[in-house]
């Protein structure tokens, strides 16, 4: 079988607009944190509708632990949604226009635009990657990264979209550009073709779905490891200190509401984990003779499925729920990235395709 | 675990509402009564323990830590000879870690032991309540509580309908929903979401069935290899086997009678650019019959692509180079003729190690130890391979005399030469291409390479526990999301009439198992819609009710109206449907 | 939802369900190669056996199929002929150790028995014809050897006894039923007992 010639302009047109995307992530991160330092306080700019009822999801932290704030908490304006009727219900979950259409100010409009370009950037970047190479763009490690670092802009947003909290997005755009910065460094392997063994449909299933759950955990990550951070700031409230990082934090949504976001978005990723695992399975199989050989990869994947698993069930849990849990998640992707970056690079095994051997 | 407990009618409170899903509190385990600490007690204490969610936990975590070993250190099942490596390279640690059963983590008795406890707590927990579920599959929600606005979402509100007309309406709002409904004297129940715990229950039991398909298949199935030269044939019985791994419970008689033979094997590689030396493609053409004078058929087996024949699959391991060999002995007879497997040594130019024997050579037993390159240049005297395809296939043997160790009836690796019996022969090192001779010293005799030929390496695998395990793992994938997107929920309706002379309405809801959040959202929405429903021509809208805010619910932080994330099972109807009917009460097959 | 004590109908129910289940998982996870891998091959390149013998009585022997093919020198043979003897079928190769261990021994009882009506059939297999030849001459192998290289005889004995390793050897009483095998490096005391019992007619 003639090996179909790659298109190397094509590929050079990759390469370059994931650099792109990188600097446009990088500023989205400089205006996130510059609406950190000097947005505006939009507590006095809101009067309708006061009532002292507990703020939705979009309140800074001080107004949801209910401990007392130094601020009146931000009360949403609800201009799109005419169908919440009765002031008894929480008015955020009218729908989720209504999530708090909190007035951004221009810095952390710019972010969103910004974090908005770079996605549209970096999707560009990928898909030339994938024509230039005449298959799907997720064969090596370097096209794993950049696609699954794609799955979580494209799943925070889309987050966002629902609950508003864009403040996340300093934190969230800077594992990316610190994961693609890697990916465009360490990582980086030129346009090829794969080794027959990776020559099958399987690819675009397996793969695809671990780029996708990887994603996905990729927020969870980012939001638990913030969780922690509000976490603490809420008792340190409660206990009656009060912590240097006021400002930072009444920016950003509730313990409570992060710890339930941080579970939807595990919730969401372990089904397309477990798919691509059993994926996995299916194409160890044909390609290997045996569906399971606790090769070193398939054995951390399944360490992973297993913490995941332990994080689900300890939130429901008592006594293990919260922080415990949260530290029980960030292990989780500690395995998941022990697993990306040095077990499959490292560690001799079945799956040793990532291009830098 | 605890049993899952109804709210009690009158108390209006479930244990622990929203927070704490009724189903999966770990409460402690009962304490023996003070004197009945026989065997039966500890046993039943000991059987809660193992069965709680705390001990699951501790259990996975503990099975999560145990495969980190197997992954990291050389595995005797995996890589034998990395093991021995890992021995001279760690000899005070080595024996340590052994001892311990690390270079065999999968198979050591104490990760038997974690998996094992697991399940056996997985099923203590499971099966019960799969009963509990069975039986009650057709039971109706419980009364209403009385006092509604205790629930963690409530509503009340007002409507000029009479009370048995809001009870109705709600009634048959609430069943276009989908909800299973319990009515009385001025109360309705309806609950839903009786499929997440059939999808919780149905993960579970799908978990215990992949393990009981991996040890089906362990039993009962096999594994073997063999290499096979071009032009040769292989039966499936156990002397045509190079190596052969059955379960328990195989006997030779068992193994799928095919034969195949390797007609052709055709390899390519990438000629140039960044990927050259890569192969791109390999195709091993073969034909083979099922049974043993049955058609005869021809397949392409490549990677990816194993040929099943009668359950059994045959699969491209791996390839390489079996250069052909004459060696004559000293008495001018040809004592060996044959392709030779040289098993490739630099996998980017398929340089090939590997040995021949001819112990029936006279007057002496001969060996040969030396190397194959399929494509040989000399880069500065020193003999290399440049590429892994054979454009200019070349050998260079050392040729040995002596006694190989074959009569003592040991078995020998086809790969290495054991030449502690033997002596070198004087001659320098000739590379010798096809057709080419290297005539050996005193008269010992000649080797001759004749030309080359390609092997491939094959797995032979039976499995009959692939199936159920595929199919088991579809299935717990299934109960996964069915579990994650559904939630059992209750929403309570009572309509009396208040003092001001109009019906008074209650609404309340209540999530037992909303680990997630979100009930609040779809709660909101249903009371709107019941109130538009109550409300009937009434523009309601206006009318400020009077609410029972959400800050009565508790002491719970941020009732955080969390949108739902999940596609909310609950159709949203547009309210204004003023419905009056009365439609019989339904009931949800959940 | 009402809860009621479990009935103790029930109660056995579910205790049986979960012995039931952990029985199986026991059973699934010590009897099998579960969670183990299959370890890799060490270059040896055949399934050697450990040299037990088994004799079949009378009674309990299955028939022997029908085997033919061409030997070494190229000569047709076919069992059928030796209908009336005693056949010892010998699966052997000259690149395999224990077959080379063995090759005296099974020469020394073939030439002891053959007045009583035995006859020695080598079955060489995955092995060249000069390899095969210089083999038998070297050992001074008086009787035929068919050339199998596809391995169809071993294959053929497969409903009945099935050789299970190289060397394996077969004894076919003279009524054409297989009477004992040895699996592994046939010994003069593993083979010759099976021979001493067959040709007494047991």
């Amino acid at each position: 079988m003639r090996p179909v010639s790659d298109n190397l302009g094509l590929a050079q047109l990759s390469d370059h607009l994931l650099i792109i995307a990188v600097v446009i992530y990088s500023l989205a991160m400089l205006a996130y944190a510059g609406d950190f330092a000097y947005g505006r306080r939009r507590a006095a700019a809101t009067a309708a509708g006061k009532t002292a009822r507990p703020v939705p999801e979009l309140a800074g932290v001080g107004a949801s632990s209910g401990a007392g704030t130094p601020e009146t908490p931000e009360t949403p304006e609800t201009p799109e949604t005419p169908e919440t009727p009765s002031a008894a219900v929480p008015p955020a979950t009218a729908g989720p226009a209504a999530g708090g259409a909190e007035r951004l100010g221009p810095l952390i409009r710019g972010a969103i635009g910004l974090t908005y370009l770079g996605l549209a950037v970096h999707l560009a970047g990928v898909v030339t990657r994938g024509v230039a190479v005449h298959r799907v763009p997720w064969g090596d490690m370097y096209e794993f990264v950049t696609a699954l670092t794609c799955v979580t802009v494209v799943f925070f947003v889309a987050l966002m979209m629902r609950y508003r909290a864009w403040h996340l997005g300093v934190f969230v755009m800077g594992a990316v550009v610190a994961a693609l910065g890697l990916a465009q460094t360490v990582i980086y392997t030129p346009a090829g073709p794969l080794v027959p063994a990776l020559k099958s449909y399987w690819l675009a299933i397996h793969v695809a779905a671990m780029t996708l759950s990887v994603g996905i955990f990729f927020v969870a990550a980012v939001l638990g490891v913030v969780y922690l951070f509000t976490e603490r700031y809420t008792r340190r409230v409660a206990a009656g200190r009060s912590p240097a990082n006021h400002g930072i934090m009444r920016r950003l949504p509730g313990a409570e509401e992060l710890d339930r976001l941080t579970y939807r978005t595990v919730v969401f990723g372990f089904p397309v984990w477990t798919f691509g695992i059993i994926a996995g399975a299916i194409w160890a199989d044909q390609a290997w003779g045996r569906y399971w050989g606790w090769d070193p990869v398939e054995t951390w994947a399944f360490i992973t499925w297993v913490v995941y698993a332990c994080f689900l069930h300890a939130r429901a849990t008592a006594g293990w729920r919260g922080r415990r849990a949260a530290y029980i998640q960030l292990i989780g992707f500690a395995c998941l990235l022990f697993n990306v970056l040095v077990v499959q690079t490292f560690v001799t095994g079945l799956h040793s395709y990532s291009g830098l051997g | 675990m605890t049993d899952v407990r109804a709210p009690q009618a009158g108390s209006g409170n479930a244990p622990a509402g929203p927070a704490a899903p009724a189903g999966e509190t770990d409460t402690p385990p009962a304490r023996p009564e003070p004197g009945a600490f026989g065997v039966v007690a500890w046993a039943r204490w000991g059987w809660r323990q193992l069965t709680s969610m705390r001990i699951a936990l501790v259990l996975l975590f503990l099975l999560a830590l145990g495969s980190v070993p197997g992954s990291l250190l050389p595995q005797q099942g995996v890589d034998p000879a990395a093991v021995q490596q890992y021995y001279t390279a760690h000899p005070a640690l080595a024996p340590f870690l052994n001892a311990l059963g690390l270079f065999n983590v999968f198979g050591a008795p104490w990760f038997a032991a974690i998996y094992l406890l697991l399940f056996i707590s997985l099923a203590g927990c499971v099966l019960p309540r799969t009963f509990r579920l069975a039986r009650s599959a057709r039971a109706l929600p419980p009364q209403a509580p009385r006092h509604l606005s205790r629930l963690p979402n409530s509503v009340r509100y007002e409507t000029d309908m009479t009370a048995g007309d809001a009870s109705a309406a709600a009634a048959a709002l609430l069943s276009r929903r989908h909800f299973r409904l319990n009515q009385g004297e001025g109360w309705l129940s309806a609950e839903k979401g009786y499929r997440r715990e059939v999808g919780n229950l149905l993960f579970h039991i799908a978990l215990m069935g992949v393990l009981v398909s991996v040890g089906v298949g362990g039993l009962f199935g096999y594994k073997a290899d063999r290499l096979l030269v071009e032009g040769t044939s292989f039966a499936d019985t156990v002397t045509d086997l190079d190596a052969y791994h059955p379960g328990h419970f195989v006997s030779p008689a068992d193994l799928a009678p095919f034969s195949l033979t390797l007609d052709k094997f055709s390899a390519s590689y990438i000629a140039s650019g960044p990927d050259r030396n890569q192969p791109a493609s390999f195709d091993a053409h073969l034909s083979y019959t099922a049974q043993p004078g049955g058609p005869v058929r021809s397949y392409n087996l490549q990677v990816n692509h194993p040929l099943s024949v009668d359950s059994t699959k045959v699969y491209l391991i791996g390839h390489g180079y079996a250069p052909v060999f004459r060696v004559t002995d000293g008495r001018g007879k040809v004592v060996y003729d044959q392709a030779t497997p040289f098993l490739p040594a630099d996998q980017s130019t398929y340089l090939s190690e590997g040995v021949v024997k001819a112990p029936d050579a006279k007057p002496q037993q001969l060996g040969f130890a030396g190397v194959f390159l399929p494509t040989a240049v000399d880069v500065n005297g020193q003999l290399q391979s440049a590429f892994p395809a054979a454009y200019e296939p070349a050998v260079s043997m050392i040729p040995y005399a002596g006694n190989l160790g074959l009569n003592s009836g040991v078995a020998q690796s086809v790969y290495q030469l054991n030449t502690g019996a033997m002596h070198r022969l004087a001659t320098s090192a000739q590379v010798l291409a096809p057709g080419q001779s290297m005539k050996l010293p005193d008269g010992a005799g000649t080797l001759t390479f004749t030309g080359y030929r390609q092997w491939i390496s094959i797995q032979v695998t039976y499995d009959p526990g692939q199936v159920p395990a595929l199919i088991s793992g579809i299935v717990a994938l299934i109960g996964l999301v069915l579990s994650f997107l559904v939630r059992r929920r209750r929403i309570f309706v009572r309509a009396y009439r208040g003092d001001s002379g109009r019906t008074v309405v209650d609404v309340g809801g209540l999530a037992r198992s909303d680990v997630g959040g979100g009930f609040e959202a779809e709660f909101a929405e249903l009371a709107a819609d019941l109130r538009s429903v109550h409300d009937g021509a009434d523009s309601g809208a206006g009318r400020p009710p009077d609410a029972a805010a959400p800050g009565e619910a508790g002491p719970r932080a941020a009732p955080a109206g969390g949108d739902d994330s999940q596609p909310a099972p609950v159709t949203v109807t547009t309210p204004g449907h003023g419905d009056h009917d009365s439609s019989p009460r339904s009931e949800e097959t959940g | 939802m009402p809860v009621f004590p479990p009935s103790s109908a029930v109660r056995r129910a579910v205790a049986a369900a979960v012995t039931a289940v952990v029985g199986v998982l026991t059973v699934a996870a010590c009897g099998g190669q579960i969670a183990a891998n299959t370890p890799a091959s060490s270059g040896v390149n055949f399934v050697s056996g450990n040299g037990n013998s088994a004799y079949f009585t009378a009674g309990s022997r299955a028939a022997a199929p029908a085997i033919s093919g061409a030997t070494l020198s190229g000569a047709r043979l076919s069992l059928s002929s030796y209908r009336g003897k005693v056949v010892v079928i010998n699966f052997w190769g000259s690149w395999c150790a224990p077959c080379r261990s063995e090759a005296a021994t099974l020469e020394v009882l073939s030439e002891q028995y053959q007045p009583k009506g035995v006859q020695f059939v080598g079955v060489d297999i995955r092995d060249s014809l000069a390899s095969a030849e210089a083999f038998v001459q070297n050992h001074a192998i008086s009787y035929p050897s068919l050339n199998d290289p596809a391995d169809e005889i071993a294959l053929a004995f497969r409903g009945t006894v099935p050789p299970a390793a190289i060397p394996s050897t077969l004894v076919i009483d003279r009524n054409g039923r297989i009477a004992g095998r040895v699996i592994g490096q046939a010994s003069y005391s593993s083979l010759g007992s099976i021979l001493a019992k067959v040709t007494a007619g047991a």
